[in-house]
């Protein structure tokens, strides 16, 4: 906070930036009027404590009128004390309330602007031409249906619109994606893992996602702190939250399969058949926790590792540097991957299929996830004490990023498209 | 009225308009005790329990008949060995984490990590392309379903004793087996006996709340809160049931002999079959490291529910033979002729209960210097692993 009282007016040309709703000048204010708190709480619990070891010590030796004025002195102290804690108290959460919305900063090099000002970094590969084949493009809804690959309208039934079964082939090409992506990523130096699909309200909160409010994502337990998990993003996080580890894990590389659930609120409209957006999906999610100095190198190595696993599976995608409006706020880069998909809207479009985030320390410094330097040679660390560091105790707040290895919906709309061929050959 | 009020002198007008607001007002009120009635009579009737087959043990837990024991129980001495838990055997292996899961989402939660990870999508990936060469169609199902149809499978979704979680502001709940959005699927369907028996295998998550578990045996992956799990959901016609229920348990068997487990099966005693089954079979595992000494764990459950689950969900078939004129022609009382529909019989089991089997793997496979073997069936889902060793 005091480097954002230190540079507010940086801070709010990034909120605008980023087009997110939170009002600097009131954060700051909070956190001035809590800051004043803790001083006047402070200060009134010292005074309370000279007054309570002055009865202790000098009881015996004063007068009755002496003693009870002191100890009328004291109530009065303490009622003080009680009165600022709670008012502490207040402050401390109207402050932290306001200051979370504040998102994390911003690459120098992000475009300015909303969702279509995003910059196309790179394009591989090039849309199928279906009139070569003698085709017209078909969606995968269609395609899917020809083979029994899906049941849309009995999930509809059973769960509500926007769940599915996948049949045949295609609980197959789930299984398959899965396997083969988490087999991938390990092969690269990602610890395979699967992940709970439960985490706790505050482990959701501290990797920047909303776990209440009617624009909210998160399905939550009833009678319960529990949330379902939209992304094993969170329960990763939350692993190592509170965590101090050591600069020799760093970068940890994991890979965790989870079940993610998403409420998908306010996307109703176009584009909502079929697999694209559903309220339950399977994912191999990429998370490491690197120190700040490789951050950036890793979010280019996350990038490659994904665009290596598409272009294995022959898909024609391009990759996009995305605008300062289209962040969330957590990212302070973020690179999405997007395929070329021919049923989707009129003579086909480009779909979201994976998404890299560098977060910096803003999920860090909500869950507590630190790390303190080790050198090989403990005499050489006692001897060079590096000021930025702190000398060998010290902790810094590690960076973490997070990167979509294999959303399996999306690939399975993507694939059915690329590998379809004339209806008499199914 | 409508017809006569135009004849009426305005007397009877009167007389027969007060009759009609009285009836009325007398429908109104039948109708609320009406559905309040069968509300209760619904509440208390859902209680009661299916039909018992004959051949079921009378009794409580410990009055299970053993059918058959496969294979023997490992002689860890032999090996110059003591039996170890699954616990200490993944801790040394760096397969799982409980404290970081504790801490994420509560007690009964769990990582798995490297090896315990491949295991488990090894599993998946292996036992549905078993079940799948067998004639069952592979799918993957929802992890939520409408308290209705998990009320219509036999289980209460509401309630201190439920095992079922609910989400907020919502009809949904998580489903503690894939049972639940597979009759679901077929809920209010009239299926024709051709389509029957429909053999399906589902892949979902599963979750349980646990409640009243507290105690022995709660340490590590035998007892958890969510879970992965292959289950096998046939609908059939009354007749074969019986008959698909061997089947479903002659397939679980070929599945555990072919990872290599001893186990035993069970005919569930009357006092452990849980309202729906008609009757089930349990498959314990040989477990080294369950309790002092080893112990037997369950892995599967195979039931028939016969009407018990397709009653509630309303899945009915029709009869049709391949001659229209001879079904026209031959009026079967019993089927009350062609156009009538009967109720569908439904059988549920267990393919791979992902943590069960990694317990039974580890704990049976684990050799002298704390590696373990993997399964021959597993190898080539695992990239060839042929043992796990620290890393």
């Amino acid at each position: 906070m005091r480097w954002v009282k230190d540079n507010i007016d940086k801070v709010k040309a990034n909120v605008t930036a980023r087009a997110v709703a939170v009002d600097v000048d009131t954060a700051v204010s909070l956190y001035d009027a809590y800051l004043a708190l803790v001083t006047a709480t402070d200060d009134a619990r010292r005074q309370r404590n000279l007054v309570a070891s002055r009865m202790k010590i000098e009881a015996a030796k004063m007068t009755p009128d002496v003693r009870a004025e002191v100890i009328a002195q004291g109530k009065a102290l303490k009622a003080s004390v009680t009165s600022l804690e709670s008012r502490l108290a207040q402050a401390e959460s109207a402050f932290v309330a306001e200051a979370a919305k504040l998102p994390n900063r911003t690459h120098p090099d992000v475009p300015l602007g909303a969702e279509d000002a995003a910059t196309t970094l790179r394009t591989v590969g090039a849309p199928r031409d279906f009139p070569a084949d003698g085709m017209a493009p078909r969606s995968h809804v269609d395609i899917g249906a020809d083979l029994d690959l899906f049941d849309f309208e009995a999930a509809a039934r059973v769960a509500g619109n926007k769940f599915y079964y996948l049949k045949n082939a295609g609980a197959l090409l789930e299984i398959a994606l899965i396997n083969w992506s988490m087999t991938f990523v390990a092969g690269r130096g990602f610890t395979p893992m699967t992940a709970p699909d439960l985490a706790r309200e505050d482990v959701v909160a501290g990797c920047g996602f909303a776990p209440r409010g009617e624009a909210s994502q998160v399905y939550r337990l009833e009678e319960s702190d529990l949330c379902l998990v939209g992304t094993a993003e969170i329960p990763l996080g939350g692993m190592y939250a509170g965590q101090v580890l050591t600069s020799k894990q760093l970068p940890m590389r994991l890979a965790a399969f989870s079940h993610c659930f998403r409420r998908e609120v306010g996307s109703a409209g176009t584009a909502t058949r079929g697999l694209y957006r559903v309220h339950q999906f399977s994912k191999v999610e990429l998370f490491v926790i690197a120190r700040p100095e490789d951050s950036e190198a890793i979010h280019k190595e996350l990038l490659g590792l994904e665009e290596a696993m598409f272009t294995a599976l022959g898909l024609c995608y391009r990759v996009l540097d995305m605008p300062s409006g289209d962040l969330g706020n957590p990212a302070y880069r973020k690179f999405d991957i997007e395929a070329w998909m021919p049923g989707r809207g009129i003579g086909g479009g480009w779909g979201e299929i994976s998404s890299a985030s560098n977060c910096t320390d803003f999920q860090a410094r909500r869950l507590g996830i630190r790390y303190r330097e080790e050198s090989s040679d403990d005499e050489a660390a006692a001897g060079s004490r590096d000021a930025s560091v702190g000398g060998k105790g010290a902790t810094r707040y590690a960076h973490t990023l997070n990167a979509t290895a294999c959303a399996v919906p999306r690939i399975d709309c993507r694939h059915f498209w690329k590998t379809t061929s004339k209806p008499t050959e199914a």
